[in-house]
């Protein structure tokens, strides 16, 4: 198969390149991979020559925006983002590598395909043109414990659950903007791993103005010392006021097709004394949510676990 | 196409590319930087990392279109004005490597940070906690972890700034390592060489109807051969069909796309309870010709079994056997507190050495061969190839300079070497077959999976009374585990029985695996005895000290139970969220020795060069022998040139059973001391070599000063006479919440004789526990148990001990016994690491009360196990 790459210089030129069996390309730290594995599709649109797709940008009243190719490493070291956005700084400090955040982009990281063994193993699976989730019947020790649909490949994008508990907006090139959940819906069609168009490209990512002194957390459980996909993450923002709980929000990854934010949970933060106790009963409101796969009923007991350390590690 | 300009490593280059290209690719095979290595393809081991603007990147997932504009530099370019980076130096000094395949990524990494940690902090140390964090893209397989953290650390504190004495550690290829030069098989690239791949099933069972070579060829492939075996049959998924030649990896892959392969699929056998997989259909062997061509996952010869279906076994020692099992039935009739019954598992653990299989063969139109090899065993590879092709002996060369790892993986002939060669006579050019990190991770060499009842039952007196084990192993289409044959080894003499079943699968054959049969063993035996421990109110060390009659072994009792950890455990916290606890096992080992091998020293251009045709794959033979031949001269081991990784040396050892350093070292001694005779004593300087130019002298290893256990030889391996023994002392802190487990201290306790090259004697047992915490903790591969597809097919899903893992260790050598030995020593590559992890499952045991009984102990299996 002979693979083509185009480097177009504007959105439109992009666009116009893009159709539903090409790739778009930034960093290339996933698609590189899938080329070597041949489990892509060998047409590649590399949108690094477009320009006025990076940086962090302070818009004042109206919060920050950060462009979609704007790189991983560039947002967590970004004074701006760590003063507001805390939480968002950690969660890109504490996804994947330094060598992939360096090079890996925010708008690709929202975007990504899902990290199932069986669709990177070249098995036919709905994600790969099939219509089946192999997984499910087969080995999904690493599957999502809150089932949406037929796939039950968790969503691998850790800045999506970030984006989530701060209300971000989205922008893409042609559509108006939108919350960054209508990225992913419910989860439920599982051929898909985000509801953009063949055509559109997201250019940069707009987080609301935040109130000063806000706390984040982030908390990924996993088995060794870093750099392994999250078993359950979850990322928290806390606004605390003379020790109680004035503003919670909480999203976890690892567990669903999607990031899910879960406001049954910052419901029960809500106007709290903030306490370890409180966190741990407030984490378990998400428990009702689970639905775990035959090997995945470790997840629901570690969801709650997970947002309690992120909590903790937030108000600490 | 596309343009893009560059500056590397201080040259200005210009490169078309098509646009899809990977950095490495371009860097590798372009413009000929092998330094930079390519090992997982995905961005997770950073074996390719180079700094592109001063940034460290790995160059697997760089597209090098993004090189545009960019100053690059790689491990070739790291060292400015011939000197060394203050961090190449301190690798070298520190020992920061074993095989050094991964050594470059992590070199040109640690040099990064290192530059900007000074520039930040000034010559301070920062902690292994921050530097685990900034190497955390990194992976070495050997596990040289500990060298790493010091090498980096000393270096953030300016202590190799020093460039006025060339760099020199205890490793003697050391510089060749951390500058790039070194060169592996994956790095040969001869005039007209042509990339192989190897066609292979997608069916876990079939019958090849039919191979159709010619579409390849029409499709560009230079040379296309077939690798069935007689019966035509597929028993995994992975077994190779075919292979395809072309003039690069892109145009042999496309050409190998058009082979047509017509597979009658059957049914398979995958996964599922081994001790119940006798009954299952249908039967991977069928047939006592299908029997005798099983591949064998044991590095000893076979004893003849029994076969029902597909279970062979079981193979039986026993002593008083009836004794124990009527003793160990009434005492479970009875309920008798003093029978301990455990049933364990472990997982099938993957070798994936960074440096994957590769060959490159030369087949010119004469009869002779010349094949380099990613071996363990260049001198035994050699052999099998002439009888494979019908060569003489004499006329096929296998090299291997540099080999970049292979913990048992590389022992035997595998596919990479018959495709090679196949495919370079057929295309009359070289032909080069490496594995992508898929294949090595699915086919490469495993572990087999065991699943083992264990039962000990002690007397009033609190002796052992009876043992029973039986080990059901599942090693796929192979035979030949041994892991309950190894219990009768360790304690006392009471009656006993154990059992050896292999339970096959049509799943991808084992390889002997560093400790075959050790590992497995001692998670259940060494568990065993600790719950024997618990049940009797005894202390475990003291339990072992009665139970175990190996005087070396008691030294090292001696000196656990003085350890301040294990002495202070029963203060341990054993509530709330973090629980920490200590373990202790202990274990035996055979001692192999090689008898022929052989060492020829010689004054060569004035320089003692010392030559034997064996391979370092980062066990450091070459450290020993240049260490043996300087120590006899009283020169520097960095002044002895050491000839090895060339089948056409001398005869010398596998790298296997531990057995290289022993059969070489004393060997080298007394090669040396023969030219030391031809020469004269006194200082050797120049003048002297000079007058002495051509000067040769042999030795062959021979017999130890007792007799063996065998008397004759096989393979080249004898069972020397005396057990090597390791007591492990294990320290976890585990997280209740999430299921996290730290394996935070160990200590190792080596009874192996006299320490050859004591620094990387430590490294070696260092890195034993590392793997072993990988082993206990992490290292599991998945299959799909529908096609029988390996799913952990990747660096991401099978997970291998970072250096952020890796416990603070201390080693410790009890250095007598072993007179007997030439050299009085013995090697230590496998003992070292056979009971960490029982080790680690007794700390677990002491934190939290629950006894994990299947590896790896994952989070899920603790969250369950304390649930």
């Amino acid at each position: 198969m002979t693979i083509i790459t185009t480097f177009p210089e504007n959105l439109d030129d992009a666009s116009r390149s893009s159709d539903a069996t090409s790739e778009f390309r930034l960093g290339g730290t996933d698609l590189q991979a899938r080329l070597r594995r041949g489990t892509s599709s060998g047409r590649i649109v590399d949108l690094t020559r477009v320009p006025g797709l990076v940086g962090v940008r302070d818009l004042g009243p109206d919060g920050v925006e950060i462009g979609a190719a704007t790189t991983i490493a560039a947002v967590a070291s970004h004074p701006l983002v760590q003063t507001r956005y805390p939480a968002l700084a950690l969660t890109a400090r504490g996804l994947a590598t330094p060598q992939v955040r360096a090079v890996g982009s925010i708008g690709g990281n929202l975007l990504q395909k899902t990290r199932c063994w069986y669709l990177r193993g070249g098995h036919a699976c709905f994600k790969s043109g099939g219509d089946t989730c192999p997984a499910r019947t087969g080995n999904h020790l690493y599957g999502v414990a809150i089932d949406q649909g037929p796939c039950v490949a968790p969503h691998p994008s850790s800045i999506g659950a970030a984006l989530l508990v701060y209300d971000t907006i989205i922008r893409t090139h042609t559509r108006s903007d939108r919350p960054v959940a209508e990225l992913w819906g419910d989860g439920s069609d599982p051929t898909r791993d985000h509801l953009l168009g063949p055509d559109e490209i997201v250019t940069l990512v707009l987080l609301p103005r935040v109130p000063d002194g806000e706390r984040g957390g982030y908390f990924r459980s996993i088995s060794r010392f870093e750099a392994e996909w999250p078993l359950v993450e979850a990322v928290v923002r806390l606004h605390i006021l003379d020790g109680r709980i004035k503003h919670a929000g909480v999203a976890v990854g690892g567990v669903a097709n999607t990031p899910l934010r879960l406001p049954e949970v910052e419901q029960e933060l809500l106007g709290e004394l903030a306490t370890d106790g409180l966190f741990e009963s407030a984490s378990r409101a998400a428990d009702h949510r689970c639905r775990p796969l035959p090997q995945t009923g470790y997840k629901a007991a570690l969801l709650g676990a997970t947002i309690s350390e992120a909590l903790r590690r937030a108000a600490g | 196409m596309v343009d893009v300009s560059c500056t590397i490593n201080g040259s200005r280059q210009t490169l078309t590319l098509l646009g899809h290209e990977s950095t490495v690719d371009v860097l590798r095979d372009d413009l000929g930087l092998t330094g930079t290595k390519l090992v997982c393809g995905s961005g997770v081991c950073g074996a390719c990392t180079i700094t592109v603007d001063g940034t460290p990147t790995a160059s697997c997932i760089l597209p090098a279109s993004s090189l545009n504009g960019t100053e690059v530099t790689t491990i070739e370019g790291l060292a400015t004005n011939g000197s060394l980076h203050p961090v190449q130096r301190a690798f070298v000094v520190e020992d920061g490597l074993q095989c050094g395949y991964c050594t470059p990524g992590f070199v040109v990494e640690a040099a990064a940070f290192v530059d900007h940690w000074r520039a930040e902090h000034g010559n301070t140390d920062p902690g292994s906690h921050i530097v685990a964090d900034a190497l955390a893209g990194h992976l070495c397989r050997c596990a040289a972890y500990p060298g790493i953290d010091a090498a980096v650390r000393s270096a953030c504190r300016g202590e190799h700034d020093d460039i006025s004495s060339p760099a020199r550690g205890p490793r003697v290829e050391a510089v060749e390592k951390v500058t790039g030069s070194a060169r592996y098989t994956t790095d040969i690239r001869l005039d007209g060489q042509l990339e192989g791949v190897i066609i292979r099933s997608e069916n876990a069972h079939a019958l090849i109807r039919r191979v159709d070579l010619a579409p390849g060829v029409a499709a560009g492939a230079s040379a296309a051969v077939e690798l069935l075996g007689t019966d035509r049959t597929v028993r995994y998924v992975g077994q190779p069909i075919a292979a395809v030649a072309g003039v690069d990896r892109a145009a042999a892959r496309s050409a190998a796309k058009a082979v047509i392969v017509e597979a009658e699929s059957r049914e398979a056998v995958i996964g599922g309870d081994p001790r119940a997989r006798v009954l299952s259909r249908p039967i991977v062997h069928d047939g006592r010709a299908a029997r005798r061509r099983a591949p064998i996952s044991a590095e000893n010869p076979l004893v003849p079994a029994r076969w029902i279906g597909n279970r062979r076994g079981p193979s039986t020692i026993r002593w008083r056997g009836m004794r124990a099992v009527r003793r160990i039935a009434s005492a479970r009739k009875k309920g008798d507190t003093r029978l301990v019954e455990l049933h364990v598992a472990t997982s099938v653990q993957v070798h994936t050495p960074l440096e994957p299989h590769a060959c490159v063969a030369l087949w010119p139109a004469t009869d002779r061969l010349q094949v380099w090899v990613s071996t363990q065993a260049v001198h035994h590879i050699a052999k099998l190839i002439a009888k494979h092709f019908g060569l003489p002996r004499e006329n096929v060369e296998v090299i291997a300079h540099h080999v970049g790892g292979g913990f048992g993986a590389k022992l035997t002939l595998t596919a990479e070497v018959i495709a090679a060669v196949e495919l370079s006579r057929q295309a009359q050019r070289p032909v080069r077959v490496v594995y992508d990190r898929a294949e090595e991770l699915s086919v490469g060499g495993l572990r087999p999976a065991t699943d083992t009842h264990i039962a000990l039952l002690a007397d009033a007196a609190g002796s052992l009374r009876a043992m029973e084990v039986t080990t059901h192993a599942d090693g796929g289409v192979s035979i030949g585990s041994t892991v309950a044959g190894l219990a009768p080894m360790v304690y006392g003499r009471s009656p006993r029985i154990v059992r050896d079943y292999d339970v096959l699968a049509h799943t991808p054959p084992g390889t002997p695996f560093r400790g075959p049969g050790g590992p497995p063993l001692a998670w259940a035996l060494e568990q065993a005895v600790d719950e024997m421990a618990i049940t009797l109110g005894e202390d475990p060390i003291a339990l072992r000290r009665r139970w175990d009659g190996n005087r070396r072994r008691h030294a090292l009792y001696d000196w656990a139970d003085a350890l301040p950890a294990w002495r202070a455990r029963h203060d341990m916290v054993s509530a709330g969220r973090f629980r920490r606890g200590v373990g202790v096992a202990a274990a035996n080992w055979l001692y192999f020795v090689d008898p022929g091998s052989e060492v020829t020293v010689a004054v060569r251009e004035g320089q003692i060069v010392a030559s034997t045709a064996a391979q370092d794959m980062g066990t450091g033979s070459r450290s020993v022998i240049a260490g043996a031949v300087a120590e006899v001269f009283g020169i520097d081991p960095h002044d002895v040139l050491v000839e090895i990784g060339s089948s056409k040396g001398p005869h010398g050892p596998a790298s296997g059973g531990s057995r290289t350093t022993v059969s070489v070292g004393p060997t080298a001694t007394e090669a040396a001391m023969k030219l030391r005779q031809t020469i004269g004593d006194g200082p050797v300087t120049p003048a002297r070599l000079a007058g002495h130019e051509g000067a040769t002298a042999k030795a062959q290893r021979g017999k130890d000063k007792r007799m063996r256990l065998t008397p004759f030889t096989i393979r080249d391996l004898q069972v020397g006479r005396g057990f090597s023994g390791a007591v492990h002392v294990s320290e976890v802190e585990i997280d209740t919440h999430t299921g996290k487990i730290r394996v935070t201290r160990v200590w190792g306790g080596l009874a192996v004789g006299k320490i050859a090259v004591p620094a990387l004697a430590r490294s070696q047992c260092a890195a034993s526990i590392i793997q072993g915490v990988g082993f206990a903790l992490y290292e599991q591969r998945h299959l799909d148990p529908a096609s029988g597809a390996v799913l952990t097919a990747n660096l991401e899903d099978y997970r291998i001990p970072q250096l952020g893992d890796s416990p603070e260790i201390t080693i410790h050598f009890h250095e007598e016994g072993w007179d007997h030995v030439p050299g009085g020593g013995v090697g230590l590559g496998e003992v070292a690491t056979l009971g960490v992890a029982a080790s680690i499952g007794n700390a677990i045991r002491h934190a939290t009360g629950w006894r994990p009984l299947e590896l790896p102990v994952r989070p899920d299996r603790v969250l369950e196990g304390l649930r």
